[in-house]
């Protein structure tokens, strides 16, 4: 296998902390947010995060097929989580410690409860707001009622971090900066 | 090995405070200042401790404040909880009583834990959780957000949910347990 190139293309306006694991091709937007301890890992093909992300504290964020990687805007990675699809659309919610399936590919609006195991052994779309939660990963599907409130929380979750975490860490920069 | 054999550290690991606290050097925290050790608290190595998310506003924020006689196990992470109240977004303090064990790889966000409260390995402390005096929370047990825990009672499973009582006798269970584990807790002998 060849030696994995690194090139990481973050966004300006992008907080990613200094204390972050990055391999591979990865492309972050402007106004994510990535937690200290976090780990992105383009094995496979590169990984492109979209708008407005957070990714906590001892997230993994793993490409190991050969397509590119795309997450879409506004999604939350909770701590600890483990995420390997290779399509993520936007205003998602992977909750701490759960770990979504390359075999997966999420749709917008979808919420994966705390330690949930999402493993399916074919590939499989998950629909707009479906929800996984429980012990056994159970499915549902959300109304959407509170949708504005749940994407004002993000929005405003996302400005807090901008103006906080470059008060207590240092920052990392892209390789054209 | 019995109850009250030594558990030896490397002495470089860790740093070791006047009022007896040890933080491990591989530890994580963010934002020291903001961030109260009561004393004989442990910290150990892969712990993740953010006392950068504080509270907005003029002043000095407490934002994590632990009691005496802590542990908090290897690759915990220990983190503020979140919310809006009145259209403001922000991150509110988390306090921790006295005798408090966390397990390894626990993840918690809660607002207030008590005194003498032991939570297993690999556990989720949801949001805004409220754990009372003696409370115990087995190993692998996720408690949603918002969730509140009385006074000596064990809970377990995902979701986290009551399994029976335990005895009055646990307050000085707990205490004994957790000054036992702080003296056994010593720096390896330099003469080995």
């Amino acid at each position: 296998m060849a030696p994995i190139r690194d090139k990481f293309t973050i966004h300006s306006k992008a907080i990613v902390c200094q204390d972050v694991e990055l391999k591979g091709d990865i492309t972050i937007g402007s106004g994510t947010i990535v937690h200290p301890k976090a780990t992105i890992f383009a094995i496979g093909g590169p990984i492109v995060i979209g708008t407005g992300c957070i990714v906590e504290e001892s997230v993994i964020i793993v490409n190991r097929r050969k397509e590119v990687m795309r997450i879409g805007d506004d999604n939350l990675f909770e701590i600890g989580c483990r995420v390997e699809c290779p399509s993520i659309g936007n205003s998602n919610t992977i909750s701490t410690r759960s770990r979504v399936h390359h075999t997966v590919r999420m749709s917008s609006h979808c919420v994966v409860g705390a330690g949930c195991l999402v493993v399916p052994t074919e590939d499989e779309i998950l629909d707009d707001y479906t929800v996984i939660y429980g012990p056994d990963a159970q499915r549902r599907t959300w109304s959407g009622r509170g949708k504005v409130q749940e994407a004002d929380l993000r929005r405003k979750h996302v400005e807090y971090l901008k103006e906080m975490l470059p008060k207590f860490n240092r920052l990392r920069r892209g390789d054209g900066q | 090995m019995t109850m009250d054999s030594p558990i030896y550290y490397a002495k470089s690991e860790f740093i070791e405070t006047d009022t007896g606290n040890k933080v491990s050097r591989r530890a994580v925290i963010a934002g020291p200042q903001n961030i109260i050790l009561g004393g004989k608290t442990i910290i150990s190595h892969g712990a993740i401790i953010r006392g950068d998310l504080r509270r907005t506003g003029p002043g000095h924020a407490v934002v994590i404040s632990l009691g005496r006689y802590c542990l908090i196990g290897e690759g915990c992470v220990m983190r503020p909880p979140y919310k809006t109240y009145r259209g403001a977004f922000n991150y509110y303090p988390m306090k921790i009583g006295d005798h408090v064990h966390i397990g390894a790889g626990s993840v918690v966000e809660a607002a207030t834990i008590g005194n003498h409260v032991e939570i297993g390995k690999n556990c989720v402390i949801g949001k805004f959780t409220i754990i009372k005096d003696c409370a115990k929370i087995a190993d692998d047990t996720i408690i949603p957000s918002n969730t509140v825990i009385p006074a000596l009672s064990i809970f377990s499973g995902s979701p986290g949910r009551f399994v029976e009582d335990l005895p009055e006798s646990t307050q000085e269970m707990v205490e004994a347990h957790t000054k036992q584990y702080y003296t056994r807790f010593q720096s390896q002998p330099t003469d080995r």
